[in-house]
């Protein structure tokens, strides 16, 4: 029997960088099959291949056999190929049935929607799925978790043999996970095909049954049965060696007050009882999985987000934050975010403006004027120390790759000077040797006496890195793990703290 | 329980417009009894038919997420053509009506499939098409009336159907109840609100948007030429002005309505209680001699007033919803 | 690059932009206002040996002044452009400050020096009703500055009982009507100062600069430490300060403020005000300006409608033609940047 999905010596480049090379993956027919792999290890390049948002260079896609070479997401779809995202992807003014049918109300544009065959054939998925919503009802109505599954309904209604889930549980509570998992069996059993992307193990190994993982854009293993495996082996294929013997030792403690500390903290966001305190030249971890409200927390920190409840100290004094200016110009404080396209770069901007808009106000006269060059003084030593890689400081920064952006949205805090640094997901996006930079970057303004809270789901890079974890998870802090480099204690500790159970 | 049927009645959008065109009306009754007289009957009618054909026109487009500003322009054209072919070639009214018609679908397709080709936003393809529609009309007529505006199209929009009650409402119950069917009957006017409420999941679901934002400016276009021809009607005489102030009101009537200006939720019946009230507003000005110019104020008054209001009802079902989960 | 198919994260990855070669020869000749400069050049160039009339000392003159007067609309609607957003109320409250000036001018009797000053002030206050309220409300500049246009033309027409003030001190009418050098408004001057002005503004300012980062990328503006709310009130007081200016400058033209100066509602105004900047390539999406282009736009708009008007093509007809015109210069921006981005410049 052909296999429902096979990719096979899959190859894909993008200008700088090799994606994917000769990855294969074969989706069998009633099976949940597990793609696992760190961030950046191609996963979602290859969902966006079979998908047909990117087109490989090598290798080819086969559904049932047959080569496929799908123009665009909805033509996969059209062809059996479901896949349901981890953002949302529903018309929320529109009720349930008509999302669940959108491609499907009538024969033309003047056609009237037959809303009783609608609701009729919206009511069949739904029920499938043991979903008790009216199809009548408002998507914005819906909790996020129904909201998934009407959008799981939606691939199905339209014959999905295949259907590929990406993250599925990351905003889901247990309770509603245990139900996605019930009814993804009874999708299997039913001859489905399922993918399954996910960060969480134990998730994994509750459902899968099978297990491909990717890592640094090869096949760390292709296809294999999942109980054959444990643990220990998978996180071994997706880190590339069991024990992981850290590049960096551990630094010396410093035993200074803390720059800035939280008590009892609350925000509005919803973060409760945060208790965390980062002293000069310490690099504290902040790990948690997507939607755990770690970069939340640095928001609200900045004054994005009112504060409802304990205190914040920085340099002792308790103080308010009401807005990044004051954040940065009153107390010191920067933040390098993870979206670097949407938050943290001006990418219509040239290099100069980006790394200097943190500083404008301090080089300004008292009028308020201000010279480029006086600027590029006061810039450019830093960006030199970073080896940024630009033609010029006048280089529109959208031009630069990844890596020469991230030094740069990290530049601009240091051209500010300041005292506490939150670096949100590091890496995300740039090549290996860049990463390994800014990790001996960050040691290296460590040891210069900033305090450092560094955010990431990566956990290598977080045992590699941080001094001491903490670790959040549901807005809340769960616990701190000391770090002594050992990968593999490190790892479980933390992963049983996320787990609600100490480990062992 | 009781309060739960309150609340689900206050998210119905035309029901708090409603409430307050009827509390105008019986407030402004008891002031002044010739308000509810037939003739003021009929005279606020006649404004009211005209102004919900133009609002339907902009509330299409708002709902697909754009906004028209050549709505006028395209009215005020269709008007000016209508007469001067009946004036100039001899044409008889119902082929002339056609062509007008006509002129107002293809003037709106063309702006519609300018914006979807191009992706330019629709505020400047439609600046752009306000001043060309109007420059046309003005070079065509070189800003000087048609007069020759045959007795039937007079009679229809100055005559009685029955008693208070004027012709002029045929069509704008036509235009209300056809946008009404569009809206939630239509394969179209699902499409345009999916596209309005969210361009990404409906461009993932396979809808064709060059296509629903061509239809949605032609469904425009047809209805600012039936207003304008509707003024023809009622004015007497093809006027190049037609058009010029209809800008505030297309977007005040829907917004009090309920529209979201984002797109993707529109509701016929509150733009129908948004004209209302606009109406009673202006003759309440008049009956009570306060200065006409201050109905600009009020206008641009209730848009703020109404945009308020819509924001604060998205931010309590967004709370709702959030105590809900 | 194929940065509109691949995903932008991996594709930008190229080590070394293309960019870099493109030498700054190719890319000022290829820039917006570099081509409207020779467009400018060759329609004038074309009018003045083709048309009778239209390069003799009085044409250049009104010519040079209109241009003075649209330059200064277009420059309200770009510093409002600068951060995505718009403002349908530049003809309203330039309408609106010509009213006050001419009530503290003529009813009042204030010398010049005080009611000049006092009624840009004034424009800047209306632009600050409207920063204001876009900012707090979190609601689109399109309906804030529509009903904010209705509101101020209406309390305008209201208060004044659509009266013009003509009887203003003598300086006023004979300002408009001074040559300098027997051929140059001094409108024209103050426009060509003002765009001096404003592009050291954006280049030497920190408040220049925090315009257009919070236009170009509010988000990262706002995570970068500036107050963007702050920022975006500020453009729309600049573009109620300009709109003011432009505002007495039509009066000075006119001798008298007269309440229809800018049509009916001030929908008179969105054209220029739309169409210079436009045309110069300012980015109606925000963060990037082009106050010379502004200015070149203003120039050949109004070179090509005196040129029209001097060809007897009706002057209902031009209103037509500056339509198309906005729409090719749209069209053209369009496939200048399609054509950059293909060839890797942008």
């Amino acid at each position: 029997m052909s296999a429902a999905l096979q990719v096979s010596h899959v190859s894909k480049s993008f200008p700088g960088v090799k994606a994917l090379s000769d990855v294969s993956i074969t989706f069998q027919a009633g099976s949940i099959h597990a793609l696992l792999g760190e961030n950046g290890a191609g996963k979602s390049t290859l969902i966006k291949i079979v998908t047909g948002i990117h087109l490989q260079d090598e290798g080819e896609v086969m559904m049932g056999g047959i080569p496929v070479r799908f123009a665009n997401p909805r033509k996969a779809a059209a062809g059996g190929l479901g896949v349901v995202h981890q953002e949302r992807n529903l018309v929320n003014r529109l009720p349930v049935g008509e999302n669940i049918m959108l491609d499907r109300l009538g024969a033309h544009s003047l056609s009237p929607v037959d809303y009783r065959s609608v609701h009729k054939e919206a009511e069949r998925w739904l029920k499938l799925l043991e979903l008790d919503v009216d199809p009548r009802m408002q998507v914005s109505r819906l909790s996020v978790a129904q909201m998934q599954l009407v959008e799981i309904g939606k691939a199905l209604s339209l014959q999905s043999r295949v259907l590929l889930l990406d993250e599925p549980t990351a905003s889901l509570t247990p309770n509603e996970t245990k139900v996605l998992f019930r009814i993804l069996r009874k999708l299997r059993d039913d001859g489905v095909a399922i993918g399954f992307v996910s960060h969480k193990l134990e998730e994994v190994f509750e459902i899968c049954d099978k297990v491909t993982v990717l890592r640094d854009g090869h096949n760390a293993c292709d296809s294999i049965d999942l109980n054959k495996l444990n643990r220990a082996d998978v996180v071994q294929m997706m880190i590339g060696r069991a024990e992981r013997i850290s590049k960096k030792d551990a630094r010396p403690k410093r035993d200074v007050p803390p720059y800035i500390e939280l008590k009892s903290y609350a925000s509005a966001d919803g973060h409760r009882d945060i208790n965390l305190s980062v002293r000069p030249g310490e690099i504290v971890g902040l790990y948690g999985l997507v939607g755990a409200g770690r970069s939340e927390l640095a928001k609200a920190l900045l004054g994005l987000s009112p504060q409802t409840a304990g205190q914040v100290l920085v340099k002792g004094r308790p103080v308010a934050i009401h807005s990044v200016a004051e954040a940065l110009h009153s107390h010191g404080m920067g933040y390098v975010s993870e979206d670097r396209k949407q938050e943290g770069l001006i990418l219509l901007h040239s290099v100069l403006a980006n790394s200097g808009i943190t500083v404008w106000r301090k080089l300004a006269t008292r009028l308020g004027f201000l010279r480029d060059a006086t600027v590029a003084d006061h810039v450019g030593p830093i960006l030199r120390k970073l080896e940024l890689k630009t033609p010029s400081l006048y280089q529109t920064i959208g031009n630069l790759s990844g890596g020469n952006q991230q030094k740069v949205s990290v530049a601009k805090w240091l051209a500010a000077g300041v005292k506490f640094l939150i670096i949100d997901e590091p890496s995300v996006g740039i090549d290996i040797k860049t990463k390994a930079y800014l990790h001996d970057l960050i040691h290296e303004l460590a040891n210069e006496g900033t305090a450092i809270l560094l955010i990431t789901s990566d956990m290598p890079e977080m045992v590699d890195v941080a001094d001491r974890i903490l670790v959040m998870d549901d807005y809340q802090i769960k616990g701190e793990v000391e770090n002594d480099r050992n990968y593999e204690r490190v790892s479980k500790q933390i992963m049983g703290f996320i787990h609600g159970r100490e480990a062992a | 329980m009781a309060i739960g049927v309150f609340t689900r009645a206050f998210d119905n959008d035309w029901i708090g417009p409603g409430i307050v065109s009827l509390a105008a009306v019986v407030g402004i009754s008891i002031l002044q009894p010739s308000f509810l007289s037939p003739f003021n009957i009929f005279v606020l009618l006649s404004a009211i038919s005209v102004n919900v054909v133009i609002a339907l026109g902009q509330l299409v487009i708002i709902a697909i997420g754009q906004m028209n500003l050549a709505l006028g322009a395209i009215g005020g054209l269709v008007a000016i053509c209508f007469v001067g072919i009946i004036e100039l070639y001899g044409v008889p009214p119902v082929p002339a009506l056609l062509i007008g018609l006509a002129i107002g679908i293809l003037t709106g397709m063309v702006s519609g499939y300018t914006i979807a080709r191009t992706g330019i936003t629709a505020f400047i393809i439609t600046l752009a098409g306000l001043q060309i529609f109007k420059g046309i009309n003005l070079g065509i007529t070189e800003a000087q009336p048609f007069y020759a505006v045959p007795q039937s199209v007079k009679d229809f929009g100055n005559l009685s159907m029955i008693g208070p009650v004027p012709w002029l409402i045929v069509p704008m119950v036509l235009a209300s109840v056809g946008m009404w069917y569009l809206l939630n009957h239509l394969r179209i006017g699902r499409y345009i609100l999916a596209i309005g409420n969210n361009p990404h999941a409906a461009e993932l679901s396979g809808i064709n948007q060059r296509a629903t934002t061509t239809w949605a400016h032609a469904i425009s276009g047809l209805l600012a030429a039936v207003a304008g021809i509707m003024l023809v009607a009622k004015l007497q005489i093809g006027q190049p002005t037609i058009g010029d102030d209809w800008l505030i009101s297309s977007f005040a009537a829907p917004v009090i309505g309920g529209a979201v200006l984002s797109g993707g939720h529109v509701s016929v019946a509150g733009t129908f209680f948004g004209v209302v009230i606009i109406a009673i507003i202006t003759q309440a000005l008049v009956l009570f001699n306060i200065d006409p110019y201050i109905v600009q104020v009020v206008l641009g008054g209730l848009i703020l007033w109404a945009v308020g209001i819509n924001r604060w009802r998205e931010l309590r079902v967004a709370r709702l919803q959030e105590q809900g989960r | 690059m194929n940065q509109t198919v691949a995903n932008p994260s991996i594709a930008a990855d190229a080590p070394q932009s293309p960019q870099g070669r493109a030498s700054a020869l190719t890319r000022l000749l290829l820039s917006n206002e570099f081509g409207l400069a020779v467009l400018l050049l060759l329609t004038f160039l074309i009018f003045a040996n083709t048309l009778q009339g239209f390069s003799s000392t009085f044409s250049l003159f009104t010519i040079g002044r209109q241009i003075g007067i649209n330059t200064m609309i277009g420059l309200a609607m770009m510093a409002v452009i600068v951060t995505g957003g718009l403002d349908l109320s530049v003809g309203a409250i330039g309408a609106c400050t010509a009213m006050f000036f001419g009530y503290l001018a003529q009813a009042l009797g204030l010398p010049l020096v005080f009611a000049i000053p006092l009624a840009i002030v004034f424009g800047a206050g209306l632009g600050f009703i409207n920063g204001i309220t876009v900012v707090k409300s979190g609601v689109h500049s399109f309906i804030i500055t529509l009903a904010s246009m209705s509101i101020f033309f209406g309390l305008m027409i209201f208060l004044t009982k659509a009266q013009s003030f003509n009887q203003l001190p003598a300086e006023v009418p004979s300002f408009g009507k001074w040559k300098i050098g027997g051929l140059v408004s001094p409108l024209l001057v103050i426009s060509m100062l003002m765009c001096v002005v404003l592009s050291l503004f954006y280049r030497f300012t920190t408040l220049g600069r925090s315009m257009l980062a919070a236009g170009a990328n509010p988000k990262a503006a706002e995570l970068s430490g500036i107050r963007t709310g702050h920022v975006i009130t500020a453009c729309h007081v600049l573009t109620g300060g300009l709109a003011a200016l432009a505002g007495l400058m039509l009066t000075a033209r006119t001798g008298a403020a007269i309440p229809s100066m800018a049509g009916q509602l001030g929908q008179d105004w969105l054209l220029p005000a739309f169409l210079a900047p436009v045309l110069g390539g300012t980015l109606l999406a925000g963060g990037r300006v082009s106050v010379v282009g502004t200015f070149l736009g203003a120039a050949f708009v109004q070179t090509m409608t005196s040129g029209l008007l001097l060809m007897r093509i009706g002057e209902f007809w031009i209103l037509a033609c500056l339509g198309v015109m906005l729409l090719l210069a749209v069209l053209t921006d369009k496939a200048r940047q399609s054509l950059l981005r293909s060839k890797g410049m942008v």
